[in-house]
């Protein structure tokens, strides 16, 4: 848990050589951003909505039912919507022991099919994301308490991020394969 | 297939994807997904994403990127800096007293940002220098500076112990107090062999001098005015005030941990735009950022974990595990040394995150049947947890130290924190002794459990 600290400049997304490869992989940056922004924003507007609920509650005597699930719900989204982002970066760690002592064209394989497992594991996440986000909306699910907001907002937040992690994966896989200046050490 | 076979798949199967490189989150995803569809009912597939939302939208967990984001605002102003020289301007006349302003600048900024490896870079990017230009060696200066950024994961608001008190079903709040006696403790342990380490080197210096004529800067006498000693103070002021205002907002009764979190983070962009003038959108885009990018993987991580946890419980695997440590009888001290030997061994490979998540299902129903008071256990746990952070293979503050310093040899860096290590060692072995070190202050502000 570094609170941002870190031991070196963060890698940057992947420069791909194939030209068609390389403005999807921009666009896809560009929306990453635009989504970090937001990010940002949300992510200030909680703890204002923390604070504010205790000086409202403290100095005005009006107790707040709704801050709980407010943040709840905006930091689920902060969660979701830059998971593709931290993916652009390689920020989401793993044991990587093995990378200095496998020869160059075994480890080549391995991330590939790091890669691969990961975009699986995460088109099967978003694909059972949204059929849970189908589900609340039709039936109208809310949460359990007086406040009562309805869960496929969260649900639907928790779907797109999955789906554009797994856009982003898959936009990882498709310049390591394309790519023709080193694949070995395409990020 | 018996519960035993299960568990060995598990966890086996968790060590090949683990170490194949994929991040922690999707490795401990894939495991847990394929074990629901080749053991479970495949009914269970349907509520992967909607336990993991479960798990995922609690509060209390949620809180951890407003702590991330006060850790991150204080971390990434001048305040370490400036918290370090004023502390060394008041201390400067105690013996070893240069080693004891870090060591204490190190606690006090650690309780500010949460963070081992932000307190280490924050305080030892100005008290490594200070330290080597007064005389002290390199590797005794690395030293102080990479256990005391250890504090950071001790002292509260710690998101490791969050963790562990969602992990465990404990009381946050007794959680955090439990910390802070264990915590002077350490700070009294480090800060006493500082002045031992500090007075030997002075006195081999002297001696030095002595026999023939060498200078060393441990012999320069160096004076600072009260008005020096004063002019420090504003800067610093604001932060404790805020460090003793998130303890009086959360103690007090005015806040829960979640708001106590917001409060927190609302009150450091407050304070660093009113003391360092960081407040425009380009100088709050580098703290927000850097948030975002470690509590997105880091609450990836506890969902993934918490599914993860779902299977090995649904699958009876922690239950039978927790069993068949109960039923090898051992002696409670041997069950702790066990369990504690486990978390070390983890602590090479993987971040205290995943450790307490993964392995709470089978170590606490034992500790518990053996007659250990959990809130105790988790201080201990993070204590152990804390000699990884500077003990070889990982130690990940060796290599900020190693960052802020680069001229000191890693060897000389390994070398000066072992002495701390076996300090923190002392420390867990006083804590079996006198537990009441831990449970003192919770039990005597919030009653007995």
């Amino acid at each position: 848990m570094s609170h941002g600290f870190e031991l070196g400049p963060a890698k940057g997304p992947a420069v791909p050589d194939n030209p068609v490869v390389a403005r999807l992989s921009k666009a896809l940056d560009v929306f990453n951003h635009g989504l970090l922004m937001l990010s940002m924003g949300a992510l200030i507007l909680t703890a204002l909505v923390l604070t504010y609920s205790v000086v409202s509650r403290y100095f005005f005597k009006l107790p707040t039912d709704w801050q709980d699930e407010a943040s709840v719900f905006m930091l689920v989204g902060v969660t979701f919507f830059c998971c593709a982002y931290v993916q652009s970066l390689r920020g989401h760690i793993g044991i990587e022991a093995l990378a200095s002592i496998l020869p160059p064209r075994v480890n080549a394989a391995r991330m590939m099919f790091v890669d691969v497992m990961s975009l699986l594991f995460c088109l099967f996440f978003s694909w059972k994301s949204w059929t849970l986000f189908h589900e609340a909306f039709v039936e109208g699910q809310t949460t359990s308490s007086t406040f009562a907001p309805p869960l496929w907002i969260p649900y639907g937040m928790m779907a797109f991020g999955m789906s554009l992690l797994a856009l982003q994966i898959a936009m990882q896989v498709l310049v390591r394969v394309t790519n023709k200046s080193d694949k070995r050490s395409a990020p | 297939m018996s519960e035993l076979t299960l568990g060995l798949m598990y966890g086996v199967a968790t060590l090949v994807v683990m170490f194949s490189g994929m991040p922690i989150a999707f490795a401990l995803g894939v495991v847990a997904v394929s074990f629901m569809y080749f053991f479970m009912p495949a009914s269970s597939l349907d509520t992967v994403t909607q336990n993991v939302y479960e798990e995922m939208a609690s509060i209390t967990l949620l809180s951890i990127p407003l702590f991330i984001l006060k850790g991150a605002a204080i971390g990434k102003s001048p305040a370490g800096k400036d918290l370090y020289s004023a502390i060394h301007t008041w201390l400067h006349k105690v013996p070893g007293g240069l080693g004891i302003a870090n060591v204490f600048a190190c606690a006090l900024f650690a309780a500010m940002a949460g963070s081992s490896p932000a307190t280490c870079s924050a305080i030892g990017s100005a008290g490594i220098p200070e330290m080597r230009r007064r005389g002290y060696s390199p590797g005794f200066a690395a030293g102080i500076i990479a256990a005391g950024g250890t504090l950071g994961i001790l002292l509260p608001p710690s998101i490791t112990m969050i963790l562990y008190a969602v992990a465990a079903e404990q009381s946050l709040g007794r959680l955090f107090l439990a910390g802070i006696g264990p915590g002077m403790l350490l700070v009294g342990l480090f800060s006493g062999y500082a002045v031992y380490r500090a007075r030997k080197e002075y006195k081999l210096a002297h001696a030095a001098f002595l026999n023939n004529g060498t200078a060393s800067a441990y012999l320069e006498v160096e004076q600072f005015t009260l008005a020096q000693k004063v002019e420090m103070l504003p800067r610093v002021l604001p932060f404790i005030v805020l460090l003793l205002g998130v303890m009086v907002a959360l103690y007090g009764g005015y806040a829960t941990p979640s708001e106590t979190a917001g409060l927190g983070a609302m009150l450091a962009l407050v304070l660093i735009a009113i003391v360092y003038g960081i407040w425009k959108p380009r100088d709050l885009a580098p703290i927000l950022s850097s948030t975002i990018k470690e509590s997105s993987m880091l609450l990836l991580i506890i969902g993934m974990s918490l599914l993860y946890s779902y299977v090995m419980s649904y699958l009876h695997i922690s239950q039978s595990a927790a069993q068949w440590v109960v039923a090898m009888e051992l002696s409670k001290w041997v069950l702790l040394t066990v369990i504690l030997l486990m978390v070390v061994v983890f602590g090479f490979f993987l971040p205290p995150v995943s450790i307490i998540l993964m392995t709470a299902p089978i170590i606490l129903p034992p500790l518990k049947a053996a007659g250990f008071d959990l809130i105790w256990f988790g201080v201990v746990m993070t204590i152990v947890m804390e000699m990884g952070l500077i003990h070889p293979p990982v130690g990940l503050n060796i290599f900020v130290i190693k960052n802020i310093a680069p001229d000191i040899p890693l060897k000389d860096v390994i070398v000066g924190v072992m002495p701390f290590v076996g300090l923190m060692f002392v420390a867990v072995i006083l804590l079996c002794v006198f537990p009441e070190i831990a449970t003192g202050l919770p039990a005597m502000l919030m009653g007995a459990k």
